[in-house]
């Protein structure tokens, strides 16, 4: 320590002694040649000590050292160094920035250059996350980043999403680590786009492996914005409102369609047609029910936010609100968020920096039930008879008289739905940065995630019946009793974080960085909730549990609580050899409360190379950046359910006893133990490289993995004799391999800049093990189609669609008689299925793999125009190759409505070979699980069109504003797609093993959308 | 600036040594893990009440509605729903045609199962608890009934099953089918050792009602007996109930059936059920509800499933002795049309939703004002399952004495069955004075009409060996469908450990 002291001082002294003088040139653009004006040259040491050039380029500057040296930069243009030597002239060549190599990265307790990243680690803009009107932030995520399939569980406002980084990683969650600002959050609902500053994805084990236990699914890196140092005040509102609309409708039978059709069904069953349909032609089209139950509806956003900084401090303020309703339900849809922020460092010492990042949320979402097939709007909108209109003639609503029970009026059904999720949310920390040395700091950080989250339910009554006395409508459009019910959750994450840093170069070529951290995680669940009925006032702003007429009998309560501790150890050594050589290796042991005592630590190391093939005294050519890395790297998946390796004796097992049918306490365990739980581990081999031409020209980005899971918790059936659920075991193994390709080409000519990307990703997943013995598991169950749809086994990928294979229409009773026994009442006119094992019967054994979820490829493309104050921003978004399983038409249902594809149904010899014969019992059962409801689910999105007007900079100066620009955009604009369905973007609603099926999908909206951003 | 740097270091290590081993260890917030249970007489109670909520479970993937095999597979009543693939796999067996892989099938076997294991934790932790004697012994004997009964249920059905006497240790998971005998050997002598234990209906507290009694023991083990053809023991075991004086015939039939006719004076055993919340459509949930009430109503505007339609050749049965005289029991059996259904409205085939079907079963209707007035009412039928009735123990008290050559007891217990049938009606209904088949054919037929639409049926066919001629015709056949498939899932997870029986 003494020695660097007293070295410091030398050097202070020979600047003491030096003699200053000048040193002149010229700065010439790469591009055309051509002097750049105002391009800055500075003193690296003495920033103060600078110039600009001028009209032609030239510079001239006062140094005062040979040891000086000079940094020019230039907007779009790579700051470089030089070192002034003996030199009186420099002249120099700019090249325009080459993004790709020199921006920052963050990669995890750590920021790295582009350039220096062993790692496939992608890496989202602020510009690219808020060009998309995005709710949450998962959003943003789609098609921005190779590797990374994002798709939306649900259109509706606030709806979960399913992101996968390179593939699903396990049969149970397959979910990335979120981590904003350091601390790792679950969901990222709370979080406002506009406040990200960047988004890093670690796909790779080699970068994630530093998260350990819980980075197996990829680690997504949230960087929210903050101040700068030294940096004038400043003002920025962004804000849009935009109407969103729906872009597609089914084509549904109307009610003359529907009435001729009813009517063939009940003579083909030897029944007489009902006597109001006799004459079709008189129904006419009858009630759209897809017109009844969406609608337009708005979304807007406002932020503001303010950062600056002085020499001592820095802070940005922000706040924001967001607003979107549902294109089905409206407001019974809404989501509504207010965010709050503040980050801020503050110098206290020359060794001491400390600093907050803290966010609050309070957002509310009003949610509609959707994604299933029995009882939602979208369903019943679907499936309701078209003859029944949406309101009675004195303006209530009416009921049909033919849907069955779970088909009831959903515009009513909306009216009656009360359902809103309020939560508060804080997600914040405080740290201190002790900069010991210049090479050694560590930075500690508390922080946390605390969410106090309320649900409030309330059903009231209603009675749609013609005459409520008489009870004419069917018994599901009357409720006779209302109910409240009121859940109360709270989750709080505690962290504590160390992290000591070592950077030092030894002889100018050796580059070392060592990074050596902790981890203290704990987290804690608390629920309880209450329900009651028989409320006596049937008004929503009177829905309160203690508000009952009979509280004892009818209440109902109960709480649950979960806590969870993590203990991590790491550590990340980064070895440079004269920039040309990197080596990398992680190692992380992570201890965690879910395991058992001899299971509870896991360590995660991971190794990785880069090489700078460019650095090398080769001439590549056009190749002007070029580096090939490779890494292996180990990581855990831990999320699983607590105590999982206790034997727990679960109460409620209740039976009622005595007179007063007491509800008496039951109690045993229902699984069995499993002592020897372990984390699921994830290996991953990476192998990628990227490479530039004609100094950034084109850029290029391509990985290859091979992704292995092993000891994948799976519960295998054990056979039921044992009486309790099958524990989670490790048995299970996977591999998803892929390869991922980005490119990007940019140039600009004149006023007319512009750049066009586009990455592709093909990933193919393969289940290689479910232990011995094991089943396949079945999941996607989809009742009236005769059960589970989707199957998972040894060699197919993960849920594969599962059933009968169509093949054609019987066209008469000789080929019902040839063909395999079906049932006993198949006639002409019913789906033939083929007899795949031969036995002559048509039965369980004859279903097969008959689709598959996954796609083959996903990818997008995005373009940007800039020409003089204007600019365009294309970005489309599609998969390629994957099959949707549509379950949204009650074919069990006789008198439901149908796609009006049953107009060309079967009606004699010869008439169709697809579509079948209608009936009312369905007695062939050709609704069963078959290739018939399977669709191809490709599709290519304009996800988002944005035309920009950014004001001229004279006008700006005059009004005194940094930065004022209009944008009109569009998302969803267009969708090529043959799925027949509302949307063909459907994720993964059941779980990992039963993505793509399609239980009535709430859309997602197509929105026009006007816009502005102010910076002042 | 190396102190300071030690400083910062000692804090931070000191922060971390905060966390102890402890820190890792972390049990259940709330709840307990078997470390901490069986402990008191309060778990002691905890435990066997989950047992009990084992007879509880209905549908998939664990459940079992009695109804499903006793009448749906029989000639009394066809499966119905909203069409033949409305549980398609129920119309295979009730035309047996069925498969191994049925859904239904595979949940009666993991029901029964799940019930076993329930009761064998019971009677492998709580004779260490100390506690009081006699309700250790209680508890206990309550677990035997219930173990007895489920091994019962599967014996019946599946003829050869594992012997799961015992909660099973992992090396034994893969345990092989033992032959029926053996299991009739562990629901004899567990039924024996639980009437022993079990207090009579009458000791049982107000409060205690619906707990297993000494009765409900013997009524169960006369109905093993019976299977197992020791009219004997059948016919003492039946008349122990008879002599207890605990049970008596309700006057009025049509009132067994009606929610005040629960726990009535002649019944021995039944599962309670009742309107709760919470009750919803998982398994092992906290539902104290039953399903059969909606299954059974009529759809349309009675917003049921249409299942378990009663079938013409049952109604005629009531028509058996005299076509002339109705047994005034079929109104207490089957709704007809033009029936007022409870206070749902009349019985058209408009109302149904227009389906063709003349009947509907009508012992476990429910009435709108009886249905839950809360969440979702669909699974919180309050109806009890009436599983054993004392009209049912002197009937098999009767079938087992005629077995025995002591015709004038089953004449006398028979006649008491039919007594109060009558209902006063002396004109109709005359006792029965024949003897040899003839009476034994009265037996059967007194059995069919007063047990009607209650889950007997099948099982009763191919108990006494009748239902080859009674099915035959419609496709059953002896040594394959008087047992049920073996559950597929079950073979395959046992590694073919766990056979399939012939003929399927």
């Amino acid at each position: 320590m003494r020695y660097v002291v007293l070295m410091c001082l030398l050097l202070t002294s020979t600047y003491l002694f030096s003699q200053d003088r000048t040193v002149t040139g010229m700065v010439t653009s790469s591009e055309d040649g051509q002097g750049i004006i105002g391009a800055t040259v500075s003193v690296k040491d003495n920033p103060n000590q600078g110039t600009a050039t001028d009209e032609e380029g030239y510079f001239s500057l006062t140094v005062s050292s040979n040891n000086d040296i000079l940094v020019f930069s230039y907007v779009g243009m790579t700051t470089q160094e030089i070192e002034v030597g003996n030199q009186t002239e420099i002249n120099l060549v700019m090249s325009p920035e080459a993004s790709l190599i020199n921006e920052i990265v963050v990669i995890g307790y750590g920021t790295e250059k582009r350039s220096k990243v062993n790692a496939a680690v992608s890496v989202i803009t602020s510009d690219e996350i808020t060009q998309t009107p995005v709710l949450r932030v998962e959003q943003a995520l789609q098609g921005r980043s190779a590797g990374v399939t994002v798709t939306q569980n649900s259109g509706s406002p606030g709806s979960t999403l399913s992101v996968r980084i390179r593939g699903a990683g396990s049969l149970s969650a397959s979910d990335p680590l979120y981590v904003v600002d350091g601390i790792p959050v679950e969901g990222l609902d709370f979080l406002n786009a506009n406040d990200i500053e960047s988004i890093s994805i670690l796909k790779d084990a080699a970068a994630s492996a530093i998260y350990g236990s819980r980075g197996a699914n990829g680690v997504v890196l949230i960087t929210t914005k903050s101040g700068d140092f030294e940096k004038e005040g400043e003002i920025t509102y962004d804000g849009y409102y935009g109407i969103q609309s729906p872009w597609k409708k089914m084509n549904l039978l109307n009610a003359r369609e529907y009435a001729i059709i009813q009517n063939e069904a009940f003579i083909n069953a030897g029944q007489i047609p009902r006597p109001e349909f006799q004459n079709p032609d008189v129904l006419g089209v009858g009630t759209d029910w897809q017109d009844a139950i969406f609608e337009n509806a708005p979304i807007s956003s406002h932020n503001i936010r303010m950062s600056g900084g002085g020499k001592k401090s820095n802070f940005t303020v922000s706040g924001g609100y967001f607003q979107q309703d549902g294109i089905v339900g409206g407001e019974k849809a809404r989501f509504n968020r207010y965010t709050a922020r503040l980050n801020a460092d503050f110098k206290v010492k020359d060794w001491l920096t400390v600093g907050t990042n803290v966010g609050f949320t309070n957002l509310q979402r009003s949610a509609i039930p959707e994604n299933n097939e029995f009882a939602t709007p979208l369903v019943r909108a679907l499936n309701i008879d078209p003859t029944t209109p949406v309101y009675k003639a004195d303006g209530t609503y009416a009921y049909s008289r033919y849907a069955d029970t779970d088909i009831a009026n959903p515009v009513n059904q909306i009216d009656l739905t009360y359902d809103t999720w309020t939560s508060n949310r804080v997600v914040g920390s405080i740290f201190g940065k002790f900069d010991f040395t210049k090479d050694i700091s560590l930075r500690s950080t508390y922080s946390v995630d605390a969410t106090f989250a309320t649900q409030d339910i309330f059903l009231p009554r209603f009675n749609l019946s013609n005459d409520p006395d008489l009870r004419d409508a069917p018994a599901h459009e009357i409720r006779d009793v209302n109910v409240v019910i009121l859940n109360n959750n709270t989750w709080t994450a505690n962290q504590f974080e160390n992290v000591l840093s070592y950077n030092k170069t030894f002889n100018d070529v050796h580059k070392l960085s060592v990074d050596l951290g902790n981890t203290v995680l704990s987290r804690t669940y608390r629920g309880s909730g209450g329900s009651n009925t028989n409320l006596p006032s049937n008004d929503p702003e009177d829905a309160f549990i203690s508000n009952t007429i009979d509280p004892l009998e009818s209440q109902g309560a109960f709480e649950v609580g979960e806590e969870e501790t993590l203990l991590s150890y790491f550590g990340r050594v980064n070895y440079g050899y004269d920039g040309k050589y990197i080596l990398t290796a992680i190692m992380r042991t992570d201890g965690s409360s879910k395991f058992g005592p001899d299971n509870r630590f896991g360590y995660f190391p991971s190794f990785s190379f880069g090489w700078l093939a460019s650095e090398e005294n080769w001439d590549l050519g056009i190749v002007t950046f070029l580096k090939l890395r490779t890494g292996w790297g180990r990581n855990g998946n831990d999320r699983i359910p607590n105590y999982g390796y206790y034997t727990v004796v679960n109460s409620g097992q209740n039976y009622s006893f005595g007179n007063n049918e007491t509800i008496t306490n039951g109690s045993v365990p229902l699984t069995i133990a499993n002592p020897e739980l372990q984390w699921e581990t994830i290996e991953q081999f990476n192998v990628g490289v990227d490479m530039e031409l004609w100094n950034g020209k084109v850029t290029v980005t391509s990985d290859y993995f091979i992704k292995n899971t092993k000891d994948m918790l799976y519960n295998p059936p054990i056979p039921a004799t044992v009486g309790a659920a099958a524990p989670f075991r490790n048995v299970a193994s996977m591999r998803n391999n892929g390869i991922e390709l980005a490119v990007t080409y940019r140039d600009k000519i004149g006023d007319f800049s512009y750049d066009i990307g586009g990455n592709i990703t093909k990933i193919s997943n393969e289940v290689t093990a479910l232990g011995s013995g094991a089943e396949p598991a079945t999941a996607g169950n989809v009742t009236f189609h005769g059960g589970n749809v989707t199957y998972t086994d040894v060699g197919l990928p993960l849920g594969s669609f599962f059933g009968y294979v169509t093949d054609g229409i019987f066209q008469n009773g000789e080929e019902v008689a040839a063909h395999a026994f079906q049932a006993a009442a198949t006639a002409p006119g019913d789906i033939r299925f083929k007899d795949l094992n031969d036995d002559g019967v048509i039965d369980q054994n004859d279903r097969t793999v008959i689709g598959n979820p996954n796609p083959d490829f996903s990818y997008a493309f995005t373009t940007n125009f800039k020409y003089k104050d204007f600019d365009l921003n294309i970005f489309f978004q599609g998969v390629s190759g994957n099959d949707i399983y549509n379950a949204s038409v009650r074919y069990d249902l006789a008198f439901s409505n149908r796609p009006n594809s049953i107009l060309d149904r079967w009606t004699g010899e010869g008439t169709s070979n697809s579509e079948p014969r209608v009936s009312l019992s369905d007695p062939n059962f050709n609704s069963r699980a078959s290739d018939r409801f399977v669709e191809d689910g490709s599709y290519l999105r304009l996800k988002n069109i944005q035309l920009g007007y950014t004001l001229p900079e004279s006008v700006m100066q005059r009004m005194k504003i940094k930065n004022l620009r209009f944008y009109v955009s569009s998302n969803n604009l267009f969708t090529f797609t043959k799925y027949s369905g509302f949307d063909p973007e459907i994720g993964a609603y059941g779980g990992v093993l039963a993505a793509g099926i399609d239980r009535g999908f709430y859309p997602q909206a197509r929105s026009f959308i006007g816009g502005l951003q102010l910076t002042f | 600036m190396k102190k300071k740097l030690n400083i910062i270091l000692l804090t931070s290590m000191f922060f971390l040594m905060g966390c102890g081993d402890d820190f890792l260890d972390k049990s259940p917030i709330i709840g307990d893990t078997s470390e901490n249970f069986y402990q008191s007489e309060e778990d002691a109670r905890a435990a066997v009440n989950a047992a009990y909520a084992s007879l509880q479970y209905e549908l998939t993937p664990a459940g079992h509605f009695r109804w499903f095999w006793g009448d749906v597979m029989s000639d009394d009543s066809q499966k119905g729903g909203s069409g033949d693939n409305d549980a398609f796999g129920l119309l295979l067996l009730e035309t047996f045609q069925g498969q191994a892989n049925d859904e239904h099938i595979a949940s009666e076997w993991t029901a029964s199962f799940e019930g076993i294991y329930r009761a064998n934790v019971v009677l492998e932790n709580i004779p260490n608890i100390d506690m009081d004697e006699t309700i250790k012994s209680q508890v206990l004997g309550e677990a035997r009934f219930i173990r007895s009964y489920f091994f019962f249920n599967l014996v019946t059905m599946f003829g050869d099953v594992p012997k799961a006497d015992h909660v099973l240790a992992p090396s034994e998971y893969s345990m092989p089918r033992s032959p029926a005998s053996e299991i009739w050997d562990i629901i004899i002598d567990d039924l024996t050792q639980a009437i022993d234990v079990l207090p009579l209906r009458s000791e049982l507290s107000s409060n205690e009602i619906g707990r297993i009694t000494k009765g409900a023991a013997r009524g169960l083990l006369t109905k093993a007996y019976l299977w197992n053809r020791n009219y004997l023991m059948a016919e003492q075991t039946a008349n122990d109930i008879i002599i207890s004086g605990e049970y008596m015939l309700a006057d009025d039939y049509a009132s067994i059936f009606t929610t005040a006719g629960e726990n009535g004076p002649g019944s021995v055993f039944e599962v309670q059920y009742m309107n709760a919340s919470g009750g919803n459509w998982g398994y092992n949930a906290q539902n104290e509800g039953t399903f059969t009430n909606v299954f059974q109503r009529a759809r349309g505007q009675f917003n049921g499933y249409g299942f378990n339609l009663p079938t013409q050749d049952l109604v005629d049965e009531f028509f058996a002795e005299n076509p002339n005289v109705e047994d005034p029991r079929l109104s207490a059996t089957l709704f007809r049309v033009g029936d007022e259904m409870g206070d749902r409205g009349v019985f058209t085939k408009e109302a149904t939703g227009g389906f063709p079907h003349d009947y509907y079963p009508k012992k476990y209707f429910d009435n709108q004002s009886e249905t839950a007035p809360f969440g979702d009412p669909n699974p919180n039928g309050g109806s009890n399952d009436r599983v054993i009735r004392y009209a049912d123990v002197l009937l098999m008290h009767a079938e087992a004495a005629y077995h025995n050559n002591n015709e004038g007891p089953a004449r006398t217990s028979l006649n008491l069955v039919r007594e109060r049938a009558r209902g006063g009606n002396a004109s109709i209904l005359p006792d029965v004075t024949a003897s040899g088949q003839a009476l034994l054919d009265a037996i059967y037929h007194e059995r069919r009409v007063e047990l009607a639409m209650e889950g007997h049926r099948f099982f009763d066919l191919v108990r006494t060996g009748r239902a080859a001629t009674v099915l035959g015709p419609l496709g059953y056949q002896d040594g394959v469908h008087n047992l049920f498939p073996i559950p597929e899932s079950q073979i395959l997870v046992t590694n073919g450990a766990i056979t399939q029986n012939p003929g399927y």
